[in-house]
């Protein structure tokens, strides 16, 4: 599936984006304001959304949030720089990746590619991974919490994946960055550790959300055996 | 607040209460004093009363002779007139006892019937001159006992402690008078001066009125007045802010466009020197709106700017390497000398940005096989973070050492144009060193190249501040 919804209020700029991601084998649905753009999100067809959080009427930030109560479907927010507050609350409310505006077309064809690798990653059949009363299937990308399903989004799972994969091993955040977002790690890119932070918060109050732990100054460790 | 901030109150109060008890000390003096002279109507009694006993007393000498005249003088005593004298035309004495002690007065009588009135020894003196029914011309004098008038007895003394109270219940109640006055006036000025501290540090929606109940008078006014220009200033701020985002929006779609556009015609027409020069410029272009976003928000709103706990050493650590990575994979340009670890308030995106910006530029200018080299130290006496960064080029004409963090400055446009450079790199550093309360200076060093010294003050230890 390589339909991709864009949510941006640019015309001209989704129809140049629209030709030249068909150069790459994607097809491009555009939708220039917030109200449509949730709607066609949850529509469930697309592999991705990619979405402006500028945007008139019901800004990027809302229609995230609503996506983001019904549907986990990967989202790549564009954010002009300078927003780092924009970009922080969307990578919070569920956002995966953002890509700053003005983008490179080379860069965003580079994010989507290693955004929809990992979601089609996920079909390749592996066994279960459980940690308590945690269980992740990788076949399925479902997580549970003592048999409750848990609300992850795509790359949150392949993150607690990764960590629970290496449990007991530091891995750096150079590295999660890396296997989880597809690309490298920026100056003062803080998209891992926001994702992880949405992880505990999901894991709640549970003993797992203290098994994740951060080791200053190199990355994130799944310790083996939650501390009483 | 303390004392020395409310200068204005304490001097307005004591000059008030100063006002007050100078005034009152000089009513009371004046009281004090006229109780110690004669009052008026009571002076003019005695002189008649003289006027007309020494009337008497030359008629009854002139008709009974002196002897009468004596006895007389002796039933004056008797009647509040003390020590009477009539004395002749040449002041001898015609009768009375004892009138040496008031010949002293005599020389300075001229006209017949204007006294002279003097107080001694708390008893009034009179001497009068006076013609008898003969035509011949007398003097005449006596005492009166001053400060008792006729008729009022002196109420009981009042004791020390009665004077006391008495001061003391006039100091409190003149000086919480003033007090309260001195608050009345000063309160407004007060809160101007708070409400226009805020604004100055940046909450613009400070006001003064909100606090202070209505008033119609000059101070009313000039708080209101304040509240006006207060708002005016929120309004064209707020109104600068939006114009900054929709900067910002407006001319990166464009630019944006012209990306995606650039690419499209790369992959229809292949790869084209002239495409790589057009994107080079549009990233150009995207880093100058960037820089220049930086400043105005720096300019507009360097109070909202976010501060964290930040390690120097590990942002320095973290900026040579990516220069080291960028600019020359196999050679080390860069070095840096850690001396001491040092900790600072700041904004770690900002502060990277500021030295990262120098770094680059001393890299860009530095001789080949030369090194930039970066010392962090900490500096006791100012208590403060110091980064050297100082690069083996050129170094600058000593006028140019202040120029260079000017936005758009170029020292030599020639040598300048080719590093691609946007001519904001320093100037931004300048800006955020300074929202940073520290300075940024470039001096030349011996024997050649460019020395920027960065000083940050120093975060105060045990300060509680969020780790990001």
């Amino acid at each position: 599936m390589n339909r991709v919804l864009i949510v941006d209020d640019d015309v001209q700029l989704c129809r140049l984006l629209s030709e030249r991601l068909a150069t790459e084998g994607f097809t491009i649905e555009a939708v220039h304001d917030g109200v449509r753009g949730l709607e066609r999100a949850l529509s469930a067809e697309h592999a991705l959304v990619i979405l402006d959080l500028m945007l008139p009427g019901v800004g990027g930030l809302d229609v995230l949030k609503r996506l983001r109560m019904k549907s986990p479907v990967p989202v790549l927010i564009l954010t002009a720089r300078g927003e780092d507050v924009d970009r922080i609350l969307g990578l919070e409310i569920g956002a995966d990746d953002y890509v700053p505006k003005p983008f490179n077309p080379r860069e965003l064809v580079a994010r989507i590619r290693a955004i929809l690798r990992r979601t089609a990653h996920s079909s390749s059949t592996s066994s279960p991974l459980t940690a308590g009363d945690l269980r992740l299937d990788p076949h399925s990308r479902e997580a549970s919490l003592s048999g409750v399903l848990l609300k992850l989004t795509s790359i949150e799972f392949t993150l607690l994946e990764s960590l629970m994969r290496q449990a007991g091993q530091i891995v750096s955040r150079e590295q999660l960055t890396e296997s989880v977002l597809g690309r490298k790690l920026g100056p003062f890119d803080r998209v891992i550790d926001v994702h992880v932070s949405n992880i505990r918060k999901k894991l709640g109050a549970s003993e797992h959300s203290q098994r994740i732990k951060s080791i200053r100054g190199s990355g994130y460790l799944f310790a083996m055996r939650a501390e009483s | 607040m303390s004392l020395t901030h409310r200068s204005l109150l304490v001097k307005i109060f004591l000059w008030f209460w100063a006002t007050v008890l100078i005034t009152a000390a000089a009513s009371v003096i004046t009281f004090w004093v006229r109780a110690h002279s004669s009052p008026y109507q009571w002076h003019a009694s005695v002189i008649e009363t003289t006027r007309i006993s020494g009337e008497t007393a030359i008629q009854t000498y002139e008709q009974s002779g002196p002897v009468a005249a004596a006895r007389y003088m002796v039933q004056l005593e008797h009647r509040n007139l003390q020590n009477p004298c009539l004395f002749d035309q040449s002041h001898n004495v015609l009768a009375g006892r004892n009138c040496d002690a008031l010949a002293d007065m005599l020389p300075n009588l001229t006209e017949p019937g204007v006294p002279d009135f003097g107080v001694r020894f708390g008893v009034a003196r009179v001497a009068l001159k006076l013609r008898g029914a003969s035509g011949r011309e007398y003097v005449f004098a006596a005492e009166v006992p001053a400060g008792v008038p006729p008729g009022r007895p002196r109420g009981p003394r009042m004791t020390r402690l009665g004077y006391a109270l008495q001061w003391a219940v006039a100091l409190i109640v003149s000086g919480s008078i003033c007090y309260l006055l001195t608050r009345y006036l000063t309160a407004p000025i007060f809160r101007l001066r708070e409400a226009a501290h805020q604004l100055a540090s940046g909450d613009l929606s400070a006001r003064a009125n909100s606090r202070i109940s209505p008033r119609h008078d000059e101070l009313g006014d000039l708080v209101r007045d304040f509240d006006t220009m207060a708002a005016r200033i929120e309004d064209l701020v707020s109104r600068q802010r939006q114009l900054i985002s929709d900067v910002s929006h407006e001319l990166r779609s464009p630019l944006g466009r012209l990306n995606v556009a650039l690419d499209l015609a790369r992959q229809r027409k292949g790869d084209d020197p002239a495409f790589d020069q057009a994107e080079q410029d549009t990233a150009l272009l995207n880093e100058m709106i960037g820089r220049l976003l930086t400043i105005a928000k720096l300019d507009v709103s360097a109070r909202d700017v976010p501060m964290v706990q930040v390690d120097l050493s590990e942002l320095l650590h973290q900026i040579v390497c990516n220069a080291n990575f960028e600019s020359h994979p196999n050679e080390n340009r860069v070095t840096l000398t850690v001396e001491s670890e040092v900790f600072v308030l700041g904004n770690p995106e900002l502060l990277h940005s500021a030295i990262e910006n120098v770094v680059r530029n001393a890299i860009h200018y530095t001789e080949p096989g030369t090194q930039v080299e970066i010392v962090l130290q900490h500096d006791a006496a100012h208590s403060s973070a110091r980064i050297q960064i100082r690069d083996h080029g050129p170094g600058l004409p000593e006028a140019e050492l202040t120029n260079i963090f000017r936005p758009f400055y170029r020292v030599a446009a020639a040598r300048d144009r080719q590093s691609g450079g946007t001519g904001l790199g320093l100037a931004i550093s300048d800006r955020v060193i300074r929202t940073h309360g520290g300075t940024i200076i470039a001096r030349n060093a011996v024997p050649k190249g460019l020395l920027i010294e960065i000083l940050l003050p120093e975060q105060a230890v045990g300060t509680p501040v969020p780790h990001l």
